[in-house]
């Protein structure tokens, strides 16, 4: 119960800081519309079926335009030191990381609705038969992403290169997520029934376990020294 | 090792032979510390043993190993070697059992600005496992003389004002052991005076606390015991009572030119 608290007060502090500060939300979001916008313009729907293509569209905005927030997960708790207080306070360390887990993961859910939104306006999508399912592929995908991005984004707080960083150690791990969400989203927007990406939401969600697990335990080796 | 001339008293003991005041059970032992980043030696084989109650002063100019000795202490840093035991308990970095004890005072406050200041006290509290943060807040608040900015973020408040947050903050969870790292940094005349009231609050025979500052003359005021520390190394090292206020100070400047 305890351990649940000290989880909640991390979730509760990151975002409250996110609601006041905006800093990361606008960030993500004012890329998102600028990436709808350009791509609005660039994609000929005369020539190509956005509906076909929109799967690719929606997770690389969702990608990088998560990984604007997700570099700066660490950036306010330098000011004054607030990390290095937290560091010194018993709440266990998988605990800690959990916690910022969650509050970014609903930022990025946030996110993703936004650019499927944003999408969704300029292209006209048809979201398909299955939305509870694209809604699952969508919160499993985000999941190990933000699974990843939180811990790498600690890695790279702690570096000189900073958010330079981040991209290039997280990018290559993300290669299940994409493939097998691009893959899942294509099917659902194409109308495919959802049991046919019964699959492909059981590896996403496997990649999330696996990611929660390992940065979970390897935290407390990067945030400690 | 040299010792400074003393007002009264026997020479003062080397660190390993460090004994708390007289009658003083040992609460804070140390023995052997290192710590070393590369090449340098920041801490460099210092030996400590407080009784309860006990106030020690470490004095050093900047680089002499302060800051990582307390982040030590604190259980923010492992040893590269030595031990350290709390009322028994052995250190480890990262042990919450170790953390729950202690409270840590730096010059920065560890506080969150976007946050008020009882939702930076309610938030490290819950870090800390305490359920009874409705009357604590309110009452440490009160200690620190701020319950009438409880609700005022704290980027809006001054630095004294900061800083007297950071002490509730410290002081939230009772601590037995308190790490006291510069908090006269920054302040001006008045709110040193008002830091300075609360911490000599501290000294209420239960806790044990090591305040580490360059200024002598606040350092020396509430100190059971003295010690300086140069190039990672305690130069000298004794009871407050052994030392003259005034040699002492001069054999401290002496030892900062000498180590440049």
């Amino acid at each position: 119960m305890e351990y649940l608290r000290m989880l909640g007060a991390v979730v509760w502090k990151d975002l409250v800081v996110e609601l006041r500060t905006r800093e990361r939300f606008a960030a993500m979001a004012g890329f998102t519309v600028l990436v709808g916008i350009l791509f609005n313009y660039a994609v000929d729907p005369t020539v190509v079926d956005p509906q076909g293509i929109a799967a690719g569209m929606v997770w690389l905005t969702v990608v990088f335009g998560g990984m604007l927030g997700l570099g700066r997960t660490f950036h306010l708790e330098e000011d004054e030191g607030a990390f290095q207080g937290v560091l010194l306070s018993p709440i266990p360390r998988d605990a800690l990381y959990l916690g910022k887990v969650v509050a970014n993961f609903v930022l990025l859910v946030l996110v993703t609705a936004l650019v499927f939104a944003v999408f969704g306006l300029f292209f006209g999508l048809s979201f398909g038969r299955a939305p509870g399912t694209l809604a699952a592929v969508v919160a499993l995908g985000t999941l190990g992403f933000v699974a990843v991005g939180t811990l790498f984004s600690a890695v790279s707080a702690r570096t000189t290169m900073g958010e330079t960083l981040l991209p290039i150690l997280v990018f290559p791990l993300l290669v299940p997520v994409v493939i097998y969400g691009v893959t899942a989203t294509k099917s659902l927007l194409a109308g495919i029934p959802a049991a046919e990406v019964e699959g492909n939401l059981r590896m996403l969600a496997a990649f999330a376990l696996a990611a929660l697990a390992a940065g979970a335990i390897l935290f407390r080796h990067v945030v400690e020294e | 090792m040299e010792h400074p001339p003393e007002s009264s008293g026997d020479a003062s003991p080397a660190p390993s032979a460090w004994a708390p005041v007289a009658d003083r059970r040992p609460v804070l032992e140390a023995w052997d510390l290192v710590r070393e980043f590369g090449p340098i030696r920041a801490v460099d084989g210092i030996g400590l043993r407080l009784g309860e109650g006990e106030l020690l002063t470490v004095f050093g100019p900047n680089g002499a190993g302060k800051t990582t000795l307390l982040r030590i202490l604190a259980g923010g840093l492992r040893p590269s070697r030595g031990e350290v035991r709390l009322r028994g308990l052995r250190l480890r970095a990262g042990d919450p059992a170790w953390h729950r004890r202690i409270g840590v005072l730096s010059h920065q406050s560890f506080l969150y600005g976007h946050l008020t200041a009882e939702e930076n006290l309610w938030f490290f509290g819950r870090l800390f496992g305490l359920t009874d943060l409705k009357e604590r807040i309110p009452a440490r608040l009160e200690q620190v003389g701020l319950l009438e900015r409880a609700r005022s973020r704290v980027r809006t408040l001054s630095r004294g004002m900061r800083q007297r947050l950071a002490l509730a903050r410290t002081l939230l969870h009772d601590p037995d052991f308190v790490l006291l790292d510069e908090p006269y940094t920054g302040l001006d005349a008045h709110a040193a005076a008002v830091l300075r009231g609360v911490l000599a609050s501290l000294k209420d025979g239960r806790r044990t606390v090591i305040l580490v500052t360059h200024n002598i003359t606040e350092g020396l005021e509430m100190a059971d015991q003295v010690a300086i520390q140069v190039r990672g190394r305690f130069v000298f090292s004794g009871q407050r009572c052994q030392v003259d206020a005034a040699t002492f100070d001069r054999f401290y400047r002496e030892q900062v030119e000498a180590a440049g």
